[in-house]
């Protein structure tokens, strides 16, 4: 009983400290009387009980039979005189005392309920509260019913208490205690008929809105500390990291309207799907974001191998805004409807060419218009580079049009090209400074400006090139011959885009590669030969990039100035593409790129719009008998040419430069099978 | 930082049908808002004690398990709420057509 009383005066020293604090805040003056008043209740509380157990220590046993009819008569006479006459409820603090003093007996629990009396000093400063608040306003009365809230709950286990003690008594007793509730609001002379109802009233009340209440409260405190403390927490890391996932979530449940309320007995909608499935490429969507894409050309497509959804797109300069960084790459997912990018990256310098780091889901590789080679991490924090190559002599200092990520798990490097034609293979783990340096030089040591580089399918050492002087190159790292092995000459003007057969299969053509370029043409070439194969002439504008599909051994994607998007199925005819679209608003498109599963073909024009088609899954994916029909036709166009240029040597004007003879030699230059 | 959190609450509320975006703190007071005091009040409250009611829920079936979102749909709005350790992400949006 000791523990529990000390108990309770723990929790009532500790409301009132709260209760303290909370006034000290408005008003200062105030609150001193109310210390007063609380620091006087609580001692003289304090007093009481420890006479209380004093007493009970010392006399209980012998004085309690002897006594007990007079505490009974005592008992009985007090309490009347309480709930009667309140202008003497001061004064029985002092009386019960006595009477304890001399009972120990349960019906002495009449004391008990002069313990809730030591209660009411605290609630006469409510009270006063509760008075002024009604008419200034909200808040207050909000203090008052918690504080009633609080002290009730005080008085609770109070009650409980002399039940216990009280259970050899009769109704009387049971009466008491719970006026003794109210008994505390008498306390104060003038206001005890405010009191008393307002404190019935409260009662249930409080006990039903407990929780609501209670938040409240704390909603009031928060508008009363606001701003910079919302700014702290704002600050805060962890709310940075919360705003992160949350906001990401957030954006993908928002776009997935999936109706889940479809009630297919009713109307259908409008059906134009089924126009759409006969069109072999259809626009699905297209990206782009406000900020961070308007006005900027978008220089490079990529995928991420880990997650096949994830698109890294980069960006050029945004001339209309100089402050905002020069380069940008955002990435993009075409899995969730959200239009917004998953990520944002930007650094200093334009981003022309940018990689997933193949073999680190985290990992981004950003080459810059400056000749670095920078490294975006998506698992911190920070939208700029994490790491980043120097600038000096040892490393590139010219702008990095391209970039690919070759090797394996283990053993992998970036390669990088520059457009002085230094190509350096770096480790991710040292940015430090190139693995090894290669300078790509046209036979008279004339460096290749470089603008597109591929690999052919999982080759590390053989790729292919395109140039600004319009030839095309074969070159190896390792080797007999390092450095550029063959020429490819054929293109009037730079060449914007290369793409080597990627597609595995029955027969390999992996020595087949496409070159676009700004002469309107996109060339077909096999590395055993250096004059072009066949050339695509159909369109009227700077072709500005071209890629084998990743699937079909011979359809390819076409991009060029005009907004054409071409797909080319050299199978089915090789003068006109079997598909082409124009792209809303015709803006000159710079990239194309297809997705890994060969389903969609995405195009990046000069606005800062990635466009997405969706390519009928029938023409998209090859028929087994794909391949040998591909050889065939290559074998045709070949027979073609050298029916166009028997002709063309009859008549005697030679207009391929590099390329009389040599389709007979070079088939043992490139051992690139 | 503090910008990028603008930026996100922007990019969320551009959303087509977004009525209002709330964030609160595990206590159920509102830090950001785009709505009202009242309706943000009123909010935070009630869709913290529900977010917690859902949780417990959740934990109490299965102790190793937590809630990750909670999605309300009524004849008006559709509520979209992601809880976290320390805050809660509220999101009020009409549904859209």
């Amino acid at each position: 009983m000791a523990d529990r009383k000390a108990e309770l005066e723990r929790k009532k020293a500790k409301l009132q400290a709260l209760r303290e604090e909370k006034d000290r805040r408005r008003r200062e003056k105030e609150i001193k009387d109310i210390e007063d008043a609380s620091h006087r209740t609580v001692l003289s509380g304090g007093d009481r009980k420890e006479l209380d157990d004093l007493m009970r220590e010392v006399g209980v046993a012998p004085i309690s039979d002897v006594f007990s009819s007079i505490s009974s008569a005592n008992s009985l006479t007090p309490e009347p005189s309480r709930n009667h006459t309140p202008e003497t409820s001061l004064q029985p603090n002092s009386l019960p005392n006595n009477v304890t003093a001399l009972k120990r007996k349960i019906p002495q629990l009449t004391v008990v309920s002069v313990q809730s009396t030591n209660i009411p000093p605290k609630e006469v400063v409510v009270y006063t509260k509760q008075t002024q608040t009604t008419t200034s306003g909200h808040h207050d009365v909000r203090d008052a019913h918690a504080t009633d809230y609080y002290d009730e709950y005080n008085l609770n286990p109070g009650l409980e208490w002399e039940d216990e003690f009280t259970e050899g008594e009769d109704e009387e007793s049971s009466l008491p205690p719970h006026l003794g509730g109210f008994g505390g609001s008498k306390l104060p002379p003038g206001i005890l008929p405010h009191g008393l109802p307002q404190v019935k009233e409260v009662q249930p009340a409080v006990t039903a809105l407990e929780q609501e209440q209670q938040k409240k409260e704390d909603l009031k405190e928060v508008r009363e500390l606001s701003e910079e403390e919302k700014q702290m927490i704002i600050l805060s890391e962890d709310f940075q990291h919360f705003i992160d996932r949350a906001g990401r979530i957030m954006e993908r449940a928002l776009c997935e309207n999936v109706d889940i309320y479809m009630d297919y007995t009713g109307n259908f909608g409008e059906e134009g799907l089924d126009e759409k499935s006969h069109q072999r490429i259809s626009f699905q969507r297209n990206f782009f974001d406000d900020r961070w894409s308007r006005n900027r050309t978008v220089t490079s497509l990529d995928w991420s191998p880990q997650f096949p959804e994830l698109m890294l797109a980069a960006y050029n300069n945004n001339e209309e805004s100089p402050n905002d960084p020069d380069g940008v790459v955002l990435i993009w997912n075409t899995k969730f409807k959200k239009t917004t990018p998953e990520y944002v990256f930007h650094c200093q310098s334009a981003v022309l060419s940018a990689t997933f780091a193949r073999f680190h889901p985290n990992l981004i590789l950003g080459g810059t218009y400056s000749g670095q080679i920078v490294l975006w991490d998506n698992r911190v924090q920070k939208r700029t580079p994490i790491q980043r190559t120097p600038l000096s002599a040892s490393a590139h200092t010219h702008p990095v049009y391209c970039m690919s990520v070759v090797g394996t798990q283990n053993a992998h490097n970036l390669i990088s090209i520059s457009t002085d034609g230094r190509l350096c293979s770096w480790s991710l783990d040292m940015l430090g400074q190139p693995q090894e340096i290669l300078e790509l030089h046209r036979m008279q040591s004339k460096p290749v400006a470089v603008t597109c580089l591929d690999f052919p399918h999982s080759d590390v050492n053989n790729f292919v090139v395109g140039s600004e002087e319009g030839s095309a190159y074969s070159a190896c790292r390792h080797g007999a011959k390092v450095g550029v092995t063959d020429t490819y000459d054929g293109h009037q003007g730079p060449v914007t885009g290369i793409s080597a057969n990627g597609v595995q299969g029955g027969i390999d053509f992996s020595h087949m590669f496409l070159t676009s370029s700004i002469d309107w043409t996109i060339k077909l070439w096999s590395l055993k030969d250096s004059k072009p194969i066949y050339s695509f002439e159909d369109n009227g504008d700077y072709v500005l990039d071209v890629k084998w599909s990743p699937t079909h051994p011979a359809l390819f994607a076409a991009v060029d100035g005009s907004g054409r998007l071409d797909l080319w199925n050299l199978n089915q005819d090789t003068e006109v593409p079997a598909a082409s679209v124009y792209v809303e608003g015709n803006p000159a498109l710079n990239k194309v790129s297809w997705t890994p599963n060969g389903l969609q073909v995405t195009v990046g024009d000069n606005q800062g719009r990635i466009w997405v088609y969706d390519v009928a899954e029938n023409f998209a994916h090859p028929r087994h008998d794909e391949w040998n029909k591909f050889l065939y036709t290559t074998q045709e166009l070949r027979n073609n040419q050298v029916v166009d240029e028997l002709e063309k040597l009859n008549i005697s004007i030679p207009s391929m430069p590099n390329s009389s003879f040599s389709s007979m030699g070079p088939l043992s230059l490139t051992p690139m099978r | 930082m503090a910008q990028e959190v603008e930026e996100t609450m922007k990019r969320i509320q551009s959303h087509k049908g977004i009525v209002g975006t709330i964030i609160v703190n595990a206590e159920g007071v509102p830090i950001k808002t785009t709505l009202d005091n009242t309706t943000t009040v009123q909010y935070a409250g009630l869709i913290s004690s529900l977010a917690d009611k859902a949780r417990s829920v959740v934990r109490d079936l299965d102790p190793s398990n937590d809630l990750t979102f909670l999605r309300i749909r009524s004849k008006k709005h559709e509520i979209l709420v992601a809880p976290d350790k320390e805050f809660i992400l509220i999101v009020v949006q009409n549904p859209v057509d």
